[in-house]
């Protein structure tokens, strides 16, 4: 089995485009859920989410459009060869609200297809690429089946990209299954009241080991494991007992061959909704026991951008290994009771090589990823 | 080189719906779907069905028919089966009828029951909970649909991850007004049962091989989409 080694990153959130304006937040404490100016929120159960800072679009064309182009310019070369897997639940939605509305705009773009033919257009890319919707861990499994292909020798390089838009159509979707928290979520928190939306993108370029050294390509971490299962539950809440992200953290500890002992933090999905978390806390404690073990969640502070949340969580899972530090979780207060001894509103040090990130989402979808350090 | 038996095969077109064992004659063909009743998929009673948007009645009912096909329907255990669809329009008619729901009263009549069902992945949430199947679930869109794509991560799923079973195909309605019309992709849905261990009381409809250069031969005699695929199921299950 290939290596699977991160060899270039490209962020963008609500806090601004790259990793060390959102890092820097972070280690503060700050979140960037702010109200809402993009729509009218007066009829919905929340006013706030976490946009893109000087996000705006030319004239019927999707916000999507320019969301990508700050993401990708920020990658150095990508190689012609790279295989492109794009994640995006609702990808150019905003055009279908503009048509709803009566406004005359192209709509390519809410087409799922097109957005990898965008990402190989612009990048020069011979792969016609594919894109991958899994509700909320749409971006994790790109990883996971991009890593997949290297590993088994399937691709050399594969870069995947996650990326979903602020939206009043999502928006509205979770005001009306009152899930939004009328404040900035608060991940973990004993007195949890729902997600807050957030938007952003974020691309990966993964490389095999030996196509990495023979670039002269530094590796920024590996993707050491992967896994994904369904809870076979119920279609828009978690199964409580957490048997599928069992079942997904199980998976990945043995694609890496590792045992739960070697996982030194996790980066969770962390939605600040009262179901998910306490599910997520659920199997930390039937896969790690007691034990202490960092955990984070980055919605109280980006918000939760849907199919890219594990592709952006997966760049600062990396980056909390390579510094040996879990930012705090934002918006934490009290800890809820499963959570004490692990999730926190202080930084917390990583003593070890791995880093699990996990994502669960909408159809009773669950993914994971192992992340390690260069050396792993 | 990536390899399976295709045990099951399910199907609704504009020419009717079905499975396999049945022995209908399937078509992928431009035209109006048949309209699904619960007692068309289901012999007993199914508070859901009748709820879901029609994408998810299409994707669901034709998911069903391949796993009943394959002798998979019954359960009594959860099972690492695993569901890969893709899809050129995904849930966009049902975005559009959500939508409409939004729109009025600047969006407090929002109805939550459609917006659980504008992911196109959500009928695959529908058949993992109905069939318990627990293996990984999601759906793909290519820029060029109707090619193989989903059978291919199948075949992969089986190689590499563990799963038992894959169930796999397409599933689309006809594009919503003002949507972009792909062309050549008639609505319908088909899914094949890939197992990678061939079962004798299973049906046989062949055993699909990817190469090393991604070129498909399902018993030797290379295929390019889903309909050459299942048309040659069909005739060398005969």
């Amino acid at each position: 089995m290939n290596r699977v080694c991160v060899v270039d990153t490209a962020l963008v959130s609500a806090f601004g485009d790259g990793l060390p304006p959102l890092w820097e937040g972070l280690l503060v404490g700050r979140t960037a859920v702010a109200p809402l100016q993009r729509f009218a929120t007066g009829r919905y159960q929340s006013h706030v989410a976490a946009c893109v800072p000087g996000l705006a679009a030319e004239s019927g064309e999707s916000l999507l459009l320019p969301l990508l182009e700050r993401l990708l310019v920020q990658l150095a070369l990508v190689p012609g060869d790279c295989r492109v897997l794009t994640a995006s639940t609702k990808g150019g939605i905003d055009l279908l609200e503009r048509r709803g509305r009566g406004e005359l705009c192209s709509m390519e773009a809410v087409l799922p297809g097109t957005l990898p033919a965008l990402v190989a257009r612009r990048l020069g890319l011979a792969d016609a690429g594919l894109n991958i919707n899994a509700a909320c861990a749409s971006s994790t499994l790109a990883l996971a089946r991009g890593a997949a292909w290297i590993a088994a020798g399937a691709a050399e390089a594969v870069l995947v990209v996650g990326i979903d838009l602020v939206s009043e159509f999502v928006f509205s979707g979770f005001s009306s299954l009152q899930a939004l928290s009328k404040e900035a979520s608060r991940p973990f928190d004993a007195r949890r009241d729902g997600l807050s939306l957030g938007e952003g993108g974020a691309a990966l370029l993964l490389m095999s080991e030996a196509r990495a050294r023979r670039e002269g390509r530094t590796a920024l971490g590996t993707i050491a494991g992967w896994g994904s299962a369904n809870d076979a539950n119920h279609i828009t809440a978690p199964a409580r007992d957490g048997c599928g992200l069992v079942l997904a953290i199980e998976e990945a500890l043995v694609k890496a061959s590792l045992t739960a002992a070697a996982v030194a933090a996790i980066s969770a999905h962390g939605t600040g909704t009262v179901y998910n978390d306490a599910m997520e806390l659920t199997a930390f404690a039937r896969v790690f026991g007691e034990r202490p073990l960092p955990v984070q969640s980055l919605k109280g502070a980006v918000g939760h951008t849907l199919g890219a949340a594990g592709a952006i969580e997966t760049i600062f899972g990396l980056e909390c290994l390579a510094r040996r530090v879990m930012p705090p979780t934002v918006g934490l207060v009290e800890p809820e009771e499963a959570g004490r001894g692990r999730v926190a509103a202080e930084a917390q040090s990583i003593a070890g090589d791995y880093l699990l990130s996990t994502n669960s989402g909408f159809g009773g979808v669950n993914a994971t990823l192992l992340l390690g350090r260069p050396s792993c | 080189m990536l390899s399976a038996h295709i045990t099951g095969i399910g199907w609704v077109t504009a020419q009717g719906f079905g499975w396999g064992g049945q022995g209908g004659a399937f078509a992928l063909i431009p035209g109006e779907l048949p309209t699904l009743s619960r007692a068309d998929v289901f012999p007993q009673p199914d508070r859901r069905f009748g709820r879901m948007d029609p994408f998810s009645r299409l994707g669901l009912a034709a998911v069903t028919f391949a796993l009943r096909d394959a002798g998979l329907e019954e359960w009594r255990e959860k099972r690492p089966i695993g569901l890969i669809a893709a899809t050129a329009y995904g849930c966009l008619a049902t975005d559009r009828d959500y939508f409409a729901t939004v729109i009025p009263n600047g969006g407090a009549l929002a109805s939550p029951q459609l917006f659980a069902y504008t992911l196109s992945n959500t009928f695959l949430g529908e058949a993992a909970l109905r069939f318990g199947l627990t293996g990984e679930a999601l759906v793909v869109s290519e820029p060029s649909p109707g090619g193989l794509a989903p059978l291919g991560l199948a075949l992969e799923n089986l190689a590499w991850n563990g799963a038992r079973a894959m169930v796999a195909g397409l599933c689309d309605l006809a594009p919503p007004e003002g949507i972009p019309t792909v062309p050549g992709l008639p609505p319908g849905a088909v899914f094949v049962v890939l197992e990678r261990d061939r079962r004798t009381e299973a049906p046989n409809y062949g055993e699909l091989r990817r190469d090393e250069q991604g070129g498909y031969r399902l018993n030797g005699a290379p295929v390019a989409t889903m309909v050459d695929l299942v048309r040659q199921g069909l005739t060398g299950n005969k």
